[in-house]
């Protein structure tokens, strides 16, 4: 059995694909299997993947239709065979010795999950990189001690992601955690991230970053705008599983909806504007029936959120034209500047590239003597 | 022979004689063509019988039912048992429908691979002749805007977004027979059982926002209009409905929006009800249902409406005047 298998969903990633291979195959945990597969993919990915393959005997390959990230995780997950699984995007890296590090501390202390802190990036043209290290946890005293996430629901507070950790095959069995199949990508990791923290009896984090995020693919989900209400079925698909058992769902409904909120207020960010007050009246009527419940309550939330929430819930029109309104304005201003100064750019860069033509050069010599000419002519004139 | 109809209509008869043709007409002239149409006559003592031979005779798709008069809720319970289409639709005799009503259902429930699917519809008042909205039967604003939306999607009590009868909806037979749903064998509220079931444990709903039924209200052959008879039948789908909930495992999560039901239809019952009745009805509220229904002892911001609750305290206080009522509680407050 492979001490840790590495499941890559893929999904048209040519762009970055070697990139995330290469740190998974150069790995320093040797005993490892890497299971790719590719969800329909449209571009050279398959070549790419192949190529690997035919080198590196440990890479298991998947090539089918599209079904969706999460149908694509939870299968990766059945054909996965290791003590451990991992998740690496496909456009995404890892440093060499985070399954090694990780395992290491996973074995240590028989944990269900381990978590890492990890980096955020984002590389310019020209090369260069633009890193931010994430904590999961703003309390240093939080990391690398032995938590029990069932029971303390608190936890939940830690910044939510699925790729900077490894999880026990076995428990993600025992307790039958998947991925919620949607289609496409639709913020499934969310479910599945919040079953490893309910069921999970024992979870570590600790406070090495290993995996890089990459924040500048322009077609990765977390920018799509047009799937304005998937956040909200993963959120209905998570209050099923608590529903299942109705200790749990005690015990976690007040955090549910804390992440809930956050997530929705993200999505309010994140979708186009013209969607925004229609997505604003949904997110007051399910605030509304959440405070009703009593599930939606006070307590884990900051002044600055709760005010958010009762102005929401009381007057959600008039929250919209003083709050969300005149910020999508100010974005779309600042945008448009943006836009502008690129093409200001690119013009200017145009401008000085036809400058330094040989043509405009000769053009320039050419007609050095007659301008000389034309303007002696005029001023004999005068 | 047909293939399986796309969807089963069910029609309980029972003395229907004066809307019957009017009703039958309306259902065989439907634009969807690939139905059954499952009359159960429940022992009707007027001409009712001789109507469905008549129209029996005259297309295939009609079959008719003999029962010795117990009600409704066996009727169609009948009905049920004998369906054989994909989608069971239950209709009353006095009413009339939208000539594409069941077409435009059945794609809405194809389209959505809807469990139930729930349209708009209005009420025919006879003595005025005038069509009136019911905008409570379809509350949109607690609706889900995406998809897939069950009843833990809606904004408001699970028990007052539609309404607990069958007629203005379209149920997948396969989840019916699956889950055993069956109507309650009781002269009134005997739909509620089955309705609200139906929606509490299906996984897929759809809505229509067109108008495609017309209820007939103010004809005296109305079933809802022998409530004097059987005024204790609301209670008995009130308990019926609490005993399934907690035996489908769903009643812990749901106690709130039952319990705010429970009261809201008690006391629609108690207003609605005419003569001696109303009097023994008030007494068992009091006495008993209150408290067995789980309304008494729960504090007043456990419930939604406000005025309800009040109505509920001044039956259960006696007929205090609402400003010294308003006094004690701001004492126990």
């Amino acid at each position: 059995m492979a001490k840790v298998s590495v499941i890559i969903p893929v999904y048209n990633a040519e762009r970055y694909l070697a990139e995330c291979l290469d740190s998974i195959t150069g790995q320093t945990l040797k005993d490892i299997e890497i299971i790719c597969i590719s969800d329909g993919s449209t571009d050279q990915s398959y070549d790419i993947l192949q190529n690997y393959q035919e080198r590196d005997s440990r890479i298991l390959l998947i090539w089918r239709e599209n079904r969706g990230y999460g149908y694509t995780m939870n299968e990766g997950i059945v054909r996965s065979s290791g003590e451990y699984i991992g998740i690496v995007e496909a456009d995404d890296y890892a440093e060499l010795n985070m399954y090694e590090e990780l395992y290491q501390k996973a074995k240590e202390y028989d944990l269900d999950f381990v978590k890492a802190d990890f980096y955020r990036f984002k590389r310019a043209k020209s090369g260069s990189m633009e890193l931010a290290c994430n904590h999961l946890s703003p309390d240093p005293s939080d990391y690398n001690k032995v938590f029990n996430p069932g029971e303390n629901p608190e936890t939940l507070r830690y910044i939510m992601n699925t790729w900077s950790g490894i999880y026990k095959r076995s428990f993600l069995e025992k307790y039958h955690i998947q991925h919620n199949e949607t289609p496409g990508a639709s913020f499934q990791d969310n479910g599945f991230w919040f079953q490893t923290f309910i069921y999970g009896k024992r979870g570590m984090i600790v406070d090495q970053p290993y995996y890089r995020n990459r924040r500048d693919n322009p077609d990765s989900s977390v920018k799509s705008k047009e799937k304005v209400y998937c956040i909200n079925a993963e959120y209905d698909y998570i209050r099923g599983i608590l529903l299942k058992d109705p200790a749990l769902w005690e015990r976690f409904r007040h955090m549910y909806w804390f992440k809930k909120y956050h997530n929705y207020m993200g999505t309010l960010w994140r979708i186009d504007e013209k969607y925004r007050e229609e997505y604003l009246m949904r997110f007051s009527e399910e605030l509304k029936r959440g405070i009703a419940l009593g599930d939606l309550v006070r307590e884990p939330f900051s002044c600055n959120a709760w005010n958010n929430i009762r102005s929401i819930t009381e007057d959600p029109k008039k929250y919209y034209l003083t709050r969300v309104y005149p910020a999508g304005m100010n974005q779309k201003v600042f945008e448009q500047m943006q836009a502008l100064e690129t093409e200001n750019r690119k013009l200017k860069e145009e401008i000085a590239s036809i400058r330094r033509s040989k043509t405009f050069r000769l053009g320039k010599i050419l007609l050095f003597l007659p301008g000389r000419l034309k303007r002696m002519l005029r001023r004999r004139k005068r | 022979m047909m293939d399986r109809p796309k969807v089963s209509v069910i029609v309980p008869v029972y003395n229907a004689q004066s809307h019957l043709r009017q009703c039958l007409d309306s259902i065989m002239g439907q634009t969807l063509r690939e139905i059954e149409i499952l009359c159960v006559d429940d022992g009707s003592t007027d001409g009712s019988a001789q109507i469905l031979e008549e129209y029996k005779g005259c297309d295939p798709r009609l079959h008719v039912i003999m029962q010795k008069n117990i009600g409704a809720g066996a009727a169609r319970n009948r009905g049920l048992a004998e369906a054989s289409g994909e989608y069971l639709s239950f209709l009353d005799a006095d009413d009339f429908f939208e000539p594409d009503m069941l077409e435009c259902a059945y794609e809405r429930a194809v389209s959505g691979n809807a469990q139930i699917v729930v349209f708009r519809s209005d009420q025919y008042h006879t003595e005025e002749g005038v069509l009136k909205d019911m905008p409570w039967t379809l509350r949109s604003r607690a609706l889900a805007p995406y998809r897939p939306m069950d009843c833990r999607t809606f904004t408001d009590n699970v028990f007052k977004v539609f309404v607990g009868w069958a007629w203005d909806k379209l149920f997948e037979r396969e989840f019916v027979v699956k889950h055993g749903l069956r109507f309650q064998e009781q002269r009134t509220s005997n739909d509620l059982l089955f309705v609200f079931l139906a929606i509490v444990l299906a996984e897929r709903i759809e809505t229509e926002e067109r108008v495609l039924a017309h209820q007939r209200r103010g004809s005296s052959a109305s079933l809802s209009n022998t409530r004097e008879k059987s005024w204790q039948c609301f209670y008995e789908a009130l308990k019926a409905l609490k005993e399934n909930l907690i035996r489908f495992g769903r009643y812990q999560e749901l106690e709130q929006d039952y319990i705010n039901y429970a009261l809201h239809f008690s006391l629609w019952n108690l207003d609605t009800l005419q003569g001696e009745k109303k009097k023994e009805l008030r007494r068992m509220l009091k006495k008993h249902w209150f408290r067995e229904l789980g309304i008494a002892g729960k504090r007043e911001d456990y419930f939604y409406n406000k005025k309800e609750y009040r109505q509920y305290r001044e039956i259960v206080g006696g007929r205090l005047p609402r400003i010294i009522s308003k006094c004690s509680r701001g004492i126990v407050d």
